[in-house]
């Protein structure tokens, strides 16, 4: 494989990119199911959550920096060590690559390819994974790391467009759903940040710790802050419990807006930007896939798996019956239990390894 | 069907790649100054050994062909220097091409030798053009049978009468006191007064400096023949550039002359640190080229990798720099350029001075620069000789042209199919009562208009001078006039493809225009097939596949993707003159200042006053 090289603000956009895709999807509607008008706190809460615990793992992980959790597994256990994790991140990677895939063409589909068929929209994007991995990581996070502002400004442009209908009184009640549900049942949704298991993935690619904490750290803060903002906005248009009725919450935002007879409707243009985004965030998916397992079994290239696992997605992503089963496998299975890979067993790694190495100086 | 099974495996199946690592541009490397262990790490040690093997034994051949020289060709080019990369088999068939071996032999005594073989070489008397003059001059009481060989219309017949045939067949009966007995250091010394001359010692260089214009005495008796810089052929003077006018600026262009291209760059940076380095290229035609960098800002290993690109071109014939530009960029899929490519000297100097290299081909009138990022070629001359605003409000200008030329009909093409709710309900309205009696879909009849578009602005280039113009005239109103009233295209569409059109000339770089062209026809497809989806994917692949590019080292998409410390240092709006203290980052020069740090001193001074 050529010689990889991320630079910082690659690094938050990849960050960005990879937690706010999903406000394209469902995020602010499974925020306001959750708790409520008290969305928007859910969201600023597990946002908070995700980035504290996010801290306190780069605390655990910086003895080890440069190693990626593959050679972290294989430092704890050796090669069944190494096997062990790499199955553990190719799991998860297989299981939302296709429902992701799945979900983005379905509202595709709806949008405004009315009667083409799935497989047919889904070629699309899984064409622009394929040729994304022919390509390679440092050819998708340039591309990210120049589409980022542009769709970040985009959505922005968005929710200041539909600033006439804000109504802050929608609200209310400010603590939605209660309390409880907000902190003790919003936990699972950190979930939301699942994607952080794969950036552990990316040390080997920067050179610092240093460059790494701060990139994610700036990608965080702006992650944290779209996905806080779509929910308020969200919420501050669809009142509770109507916004739980929206199927693609943006995308219902950018129909509302109304200048006059000439400036109205802008969802096309948010098509556009939703769609290179789908694609950015399901190619950078695919390849770290592909990366992972090359890595798992010390093959020396990645290519020659980019078409068998294609297919394997493809067929993945077709298997689902409908959406409604897609979204199920996201909101209810994902959304409730991914947090125990990315999270928990992430840490654990980190809290093996750190074990190991202290031993392996004592020794 | 072989060739059909092997298309087919090699899309099939994975090969493993053999090609060797692309170049990428470092930091502080010093010109032939590479460490060992870099080439070990980077796996090229091998190959460099090889390729050292081989220079070693291309250096032995030459040793027992030609006799060690120090002196630079007076004309300007130094005839060994496109050979200095043969490889090994070459250099085997070479030795054993008895052709080979006599150009390479020394030229011998005996004149009528000589002329025997020069007659042989230049196919006399089924060659029209060369000219043989045979003749006599007097040395110490008696007479040396000679001749000299040109090429008519090549040289320059006056200088050859007055400066080289009379002071040899006149000047040299007059008595002269000299000592010499040796006749070429009397001849030299005394006879021939021309200011460029050399004295070449074997027939590969005799022959190189006759193709290029020089004229070539032998002597009998002397095995070296005089060769003399007598170039006169005709060529164009300077002119205004013709694709790249600007109002504000300079207004000299390059010409068809090398040297005369050379001297426009030196007479506006008069920097002695310029370097002008001559290459041949053409196995035949060994065209010369001038490699043109400032010594003390470029980047070494920029140099080297320039120079082994171009040593490395083994064709027969090379007539112009586009065809080099073809031979040396990066990757010839990318339908993108990745080389700049421009006939004005002042930009070329611009160029050099923030530390890139030019290549000059002679006979060319545009130079190559490299290495180009996709914001050089969206630049313009005039950006930097107007003020500010007005440079950024071009650029604007600019920058919307570049998204009519690409997407505007694939997206007129996604709206009228798949989206017509973005289009308000009035304008919908009208464009649905204009396509009321147009018979074709839209997709069709945009293609219609597209390849009419193009076949006309091709028929106006190549149409006589004063027709074109006409032809434009005719082909886009009249043509498109009768096309609406024949209900063939809706009134809206010639819009569109107008805009388009317009669009692509206000692209300063015709190189790019011509890729954006070649776009559009594949944004039309895909909007036609799946609305803003498919324009998504068209943009989401062209974004990859150009971020994936590099031009000698330098990511095309600096400073951008990757992101590097010029991401806010214009270049895509451009900043004020006074701001633009520093090179590029990308290009690793040795002198990162083009300006002091506070260029407008006078403020300084005025504050203090």
């Amino acid at each position: 494989m050529e010689k990889i090289s991320i630079g910082n603000w690659e690094l938050s956009a990849l960050v960005i990119m990879s937690f706010c895709t999903k406000i394209f999807l469902n995020y602010p509607r499974v925020m306001s199911e959750s708790a409520g008008s008290a969305g928007w706190i859910l969201s600023a809460y597990t946002s908070l959550l995700a980035f504290v615990i996010f801290t306190f793992m780069l605390r655990l992980y910086k003895k080890n920096y440069g190693m990626d959790l593959i050679d972290l597994g294989e430092l704890i256990g050796g090669a069944p060590g190494r096997i062990i994790t790499g199955v553990v991140i190719i799991s998860f990677l297989i299981y939302f690559i296709p429902v992701n895939l799945r979900e983005f063409s379905e509202n595709m589909k709806i949008i405004s390819l009315v009667i083409s068929p799935i497989s047919f929209v889904t070629l699309f994007f899984l064409g622009t994974m394929i040729l994304a991995a022919y390509f390679g990581l440092e050819a998708i996070t340039r591309v990210n790391a120049i589409a980022v502002p542009v769709i970040s400004a985009g959505f922005i442009l968005i929710l200041v467009l539909v600033g006439q209908l804000y109504d802050f009184s929608k609200l209310m009640p400010w603590f939605g759903t209660g309390l409880q549900e907000i902190f003790i049942g919003g936990l699972p949704k950190l979930s939301y940040f699942s994607e952080i298991i794969i950036f552990f993935m990316l040390p080997p690619f920067l050179k610092k710790f240093n460059n790494f904490r701060k990139s994610s750290y700036i990608g965080f803060v702006f992650a944290g802050s779209f996905l806080f903002l779509s929910t308020l906005v969200f919420l501050l248009v669809f009142e509770y419990p109507t916004s739980t009725e929206s199927f693609l919450p943006i995308f219902q935002l950018s129909r509302l807006i109304n200048y006059g007879r000439f400036l109205q409707r802008g969802e096309s243009v948010f098509l556009l930007m939703w769609s290179f985004a789908a694609m950015l965030y399901l190619s950078f998916g695919f390849f770290m896939l592909l990366y992972t397992f090359k890595k798992t079994l010390k093959l020396e290239y990645y290519k020659p798996l980019i078409m068998p696992f294609a297919v394997i997605i493809f067929s993945l992503s077709l298997t689902p019956p409908n959406l409604m089963s897609a979204i199920k496998l996201d909101t209810v299975y994902f959304l409730n239990w991914g947090w125990l890979i990315s999270f928990a067993f992430t840490t654990l790694v980190f809290i093996a390894a750190g074990i190991k190495k202290r031993k392996g100086k004592k020794e | 069907m072989a060739l059909l099974r092997k298309t087919l495996k090699e899309y099939l199946f994975f090969t493993e790649p053999d090609k060797p690592d692309d170049f990428v541009l470092e930091e502080g490397k010093d010109e032939g100054n590479e460490s060992c262990n870099d080439a070990v790490k980077d796996g090229s040690g091998e190959k460099r050994e090889k390729t050292e093997k081989v220079r070693k034994s291309k250096g032995v051949i030459k040793k027992l062909f030609t006799p060690e020289r120090e002196d630079t060709a007076c004309y300007g080019y130094d005839s060994n220097a496109d050979n200095s990369e043969k490889n090994e088999s070459d250099v085997k068939k070479e030795s054993k091409d008895p052709e080979s071996i006599k150009r390479k032999t020394s030229i011998s005594k005996d004149v009528a030798r000589n002329l025997e073989y020069m007659r042989k070489v230049y196919n006399v008397p089924l060659n029209g053009d060369v000219v043989i003059r045979e003749f006599e001059i007097a040395f110490k009481d008696k007479t040396i049978p000679a001749f000299s060989i040109f090429f008519d219309g090549l040289v320059d017949r006056m200088l050859v009468n007055e400066s080289i045939l009379k002071p040899l067949m006149l000047l040299s009966n007059i008595e002269i006191k000299g000592k010499e007995d040796d006749i070429a250091d009397y001849v030299q010394k005394h006879i021939l007064p021309q200011s460029q001359m050399l004295l070449e010692e074997s027939y590969e260089k005799v022959i190189f400096g006759i193709n290029y214009g020089c004229c070539a005495i032998f002597i009998d008796g002397v095995d070296k023949v005089f060769v003399a810089d007598a170039k006169g052929w005709e060529h164009r003077g300077i002119e205004r550039p013709n694709a790249e006018l600007v109002i504000q600026g300079p207004q000299e262009g390059f010409g068809e002359i090398l040297r005369i291209n050379t001297a426009l760059i030196r007479k506006i940076l008069k920097d002695e640190k310029l370097i002008v380095e001559d290459i041949l290229i053409g196995e035949r035609s060994k065209t010369p080229c001038s490699m043109l960098y400032i010594k003390d800002i470029v980047n070494d290993s920029l140099v080297q990798e320039v120079r082994r690109r171009l040593k490395g071109v083994k064709i027969d014939h090379l007539i112009d720099s586009g065809e080099l530009e073809q031979l040396i960029e990066d990757s010839t899929y990318l339908p993108t350029p990745q080389v700049i490519y421009t006939e004005r000297p002042d930009r070329v100097s611009r160029y050099l001075a923030n530390g890139r290299i030019a290549i000059i081909v002679s006979g060319s009138p545009f130079a190559l620069v490299v290495p180009a990022t996709m914001w050089n070629l969206f630049h313009a001359t005039e950006d930097e000789y107007v003020r500010f605003p007005y440079a950024n409000l071009l650029r604007v200008v600019r920058l919307f042209a570049i998204f009519l030329t690409l997407l505007l009909p694939g997206i007129y093409i996604a709206i009228t199919n798949y989206h017509h709710e973005m289009i308000p309900t009035d304008l919908l309205l009208a464009i649905e009562a204009s396509r009321e009696k147009v018979p074709f879909p839209s997709v069709f009849e945009l293609l219609i208009m597209e390849v009419s578009f193009e076949l006309i602005r091709e028929a106006g280039i190549r149409i006589p001078g004063p027709i074109g113009p006409t032809l434009g005239i005719v082909g886009a109103l009249i043509l498109g006039q009768a096309a609406v009233s024949a209900n063939i295209v809706s009134p809206i569409l010639i819009i569109i493809v107008a805009v388009t059109g317009i669009g692509s000339f206000a692209i300063p770089n015709f190189s790019l225009a011509y890729s954006f062209r070649l776009q559009r026809f594949a944004y039309i497809a895909l909007g036609a097939t799946a609305g803003f989806l498919g324009i998504s994917f068209g943009l989401f692949i062209m974004f990859l596949w150009i971020a994936k590019a590099k031009s000698f080292g330098v990511p095309v998409l600096v400073p951008y993707g990757p992101t590097t410390a010029d991401v806010n240092k214009g270049n895509i709006f451009r900043n004020p003159t006074w701001k633009q203290n520093r090179r590029p980052d990308d290009l690793n020069v040795k002198s990162k200042n083009s300006q002091q740090e506070i260029s407008r001193q006078w403020k300084i001074n005025e504050e203090e006053n």
